[in-house]
């Protein structure tokens, strides 16, 4: 192929820009006088990214392949797919069919704007690739029939475009908006706003930033909750897991058909213990970088014979004892292992009500056969949300924001999602939940969807999880001592 | 503000095209609009670099 030359190159670029602005940018301004449809801001700043490389490409029309030109161009470039892809990243997760917008071809805007971003950066690409080098030459060069009529064009669309931005978005210092309203000439019909002004930093994930909860710095003084005027559980007595573990607990349970108990650490070991707690049974630690991110775990729960072990990012391993398990098929899971363990699954919770949030619980409903997950409210969900999951697909059966029991009554400007639930358990019908914030423990009636009674429960350090043993309510610290608590009647 | 940004883009492209010897100005517009572009779609994206995803 013979390379390009420079009159060659600045008829190839006029082509280009006239195809970029009469085929995206034109057809735009025409699905807004002809359909109504009004970019959002964000269209607006990617529509205008195109345009901005096409009057790049007339400065090469015009001046030649100068360096900053095709730098320009192609930071443009960048910043357009970045645009695009950040763009259709808040939609591209939706639920089938779902998306902003009315589609073209099938395909929303946002994700046009990738593609053409992309076309755009090749066709630079490869028109770098073929160029010859040119010595620079000061001063314009007269453009050909291409070029003037590319001119022409573009000043005519970019015209039109801000004649449909002031209509839409309307003069400065007005900006274009997350949610449009459709195109209008008539003034009556204009709305010009501020309302993508709000408070905001800069961040990479901006507002959707959630902290991980720290349970080790909530204020444990129950006098300090949300409730007021708790009742007060005395913790009764307290044990000790005997066994050497690999790291601080941070997931507790109790089979009640064997006495058994799970015990998970904060360096990812699995430790089924005797009814005792002073020998485990099986021992593995897990391989949290593998496969489904599984940092750090936070619950526990035995499903019948089957171990179920939580990440606080709602992600789940199955494991299950036998003697059938062989150490070098199972050495992809485990990091170390007992050789005694099987894996049998692995996957993530989806929640819709608990979205964006974290749990540091995990509780087995034996006569529903559903695991139950409590969340962790942050800054930008202030909910205290209880999920329910069915054992057999592993996929959300219901979720529930706990109303508040007759008998209890929240402080000024306080609400449950004021506590910290670390560690949960189903017995007798109810939900017990633990709190480290506070020490408190909450009894939740799952039928109901109520919070029956609550309890201060003074004297806790750092609750991690929570488990029922006959008359008795077992709450493991991370340093591995249990609090024993007398098992609160259900309220009627 | 997007009207202002197409109007400045207006602006360098009839420079280039009507007075082509004032380059420096209009290059200097061009990058006014793109200051201005990127400066919008941040205000567009309330500050968050990447959206709601996990990174």
């Amino acid at each position: 192929m013979r390379p390009l030359t420079e009159d060659r190159l600045r008829t190839v670029l006029a082509w280009v820009v006239i195809v970029l602005i009469g085929g995206p940018v034109l057809g735009a301004v025409l699905l807004g006088v002809l359909h109504g449809d009004s970019p959002c801001i964000l269209c607006w700043a990617e529509r205008t990214g195109m345009i901005l490389i096409a009057l790049t490409g007339l400065f090469v029309v015009r001046y030649g392949p100068r360096p900053r030109y095709l730098g320009l161009a192609v930071l443009l470039g960048v910043w357009g797919v970045y645009m695009s892809l950040r763009h259709s990243g808040l939609h591209a997760a939706r639920d089938v069919g779902q998306g902003f917008s009315t589609p073209i071809f099938g395909v929303h805007t946002y994700v046009w704007a990738l593609v053409i971003y992309v076309i755009a950066l090749t066709v630079i690409g490869v028109l770098l690739l073929f160029v010859r080098e040119i010595a620079p030459v000061e001063g314009a060069r007269e453009p050909g029939k291409a070029g003037r009529f590319a001119m022409g064009l573009f000043v005519v669309v970019v015209a039109a475009n801000a004649l449909q931005a002031f209509a839409s978005t309307g003069p400065p210092p007005w900006f274009g908006q997350g949610d449009p309203v459709r195109l209008s000439l008539n003034p009556k019909h204009w709305v010009w706003s501020f309302e993508e002004l709000e408070p905001y930093h800069i961040s990479l994930r901006g507002s959707w930033t959630i902290p991980r909860p720290d349970a080790a710095a909530a204020d444990p003084d129950p006098a300090h909750g949300p409730l007021a005027g708790l009742p007060v559980i005395a913790v009764s007595g307290w044990e000790r897991i005997g066994v050497p573990l690999n790291g601080a607990v941070s997931g507790f349970a109790r089979d009640s058909a064997t006495g058994r108990f799970l015990v998970t650490t904060d360096r990812y070991g699995v430790y089924v213990l005797d009814s005792s707690l002073s020998r485990a049974v099986h021992h593995v630690v897990m391989d949290p970088g593998f496969s489904v991110d599984l940092s750090p775990l936070e619950g526990a729960a035995f499903l019948g014979d089957t171990l179920a072990v939580l990440a606080d990012n709602k992600s789940w391993a199955l494991l299950l004892p036998s003697v059938a398990a062989a150490s070098d098929s199972e050495w992809r899971h485990f990091l170390v292992s007992d050789g005694h363990v099987g894996e049998v699954g692995i996957g993530r919770f989806q929640t819709v009500r608990a979205h964006q949030m974290y749990v540091r619980s995990l509780a087995f409903d034996p006569s529903a056969q559903e695991l139950i997950t409590v969340s962790v409210p942050n800054a930008r969900h202030r909910q205290l949300v209880v999920s329910r999951f069915a054992r057999g697909d592993m996929t959300v059966s219901s979720e529930f924001e706990p109303w508040l029991g007759a008998a209890l009554s929240l402080g000024p400007q306080r609400a449950l999602a004021d506590y910290l639930v670390t560690g949960a358990a189903v017995a007798g019908g109810r939900l017990y939940a633990i709190s480290a914030a506070y020490s408190t423990l909450l009894v939740i009636d799952p039928q109901a969807k109520t919070v029956t009674a609550a309890y201060a429960v003074p004297g806790l350090a750092h609750p991690v999880g929570l488990a029922a043993r006959g008359p008795q309510l077992l709450v493991a610290q991370a340093d591995g001592r249990i609090a024993l608590l007398p098992r609160p009647s259900p309220s009627p | 503000m997007e009207f202002l940004n197409f109007f400045i883009i207006v602006c360098a492209a009839w420079l280039l095209w009507r007075r082509p010897e004032r380059e420096r100005l209009a290059f200097t517009l061009l990058v006014i609009g793109c200051c201005l572009m990127a400066l919008c779609f941040f205000i567009g994206s309330h500050g968050s670099l990447v959206p709601g995803v996990n990174l």
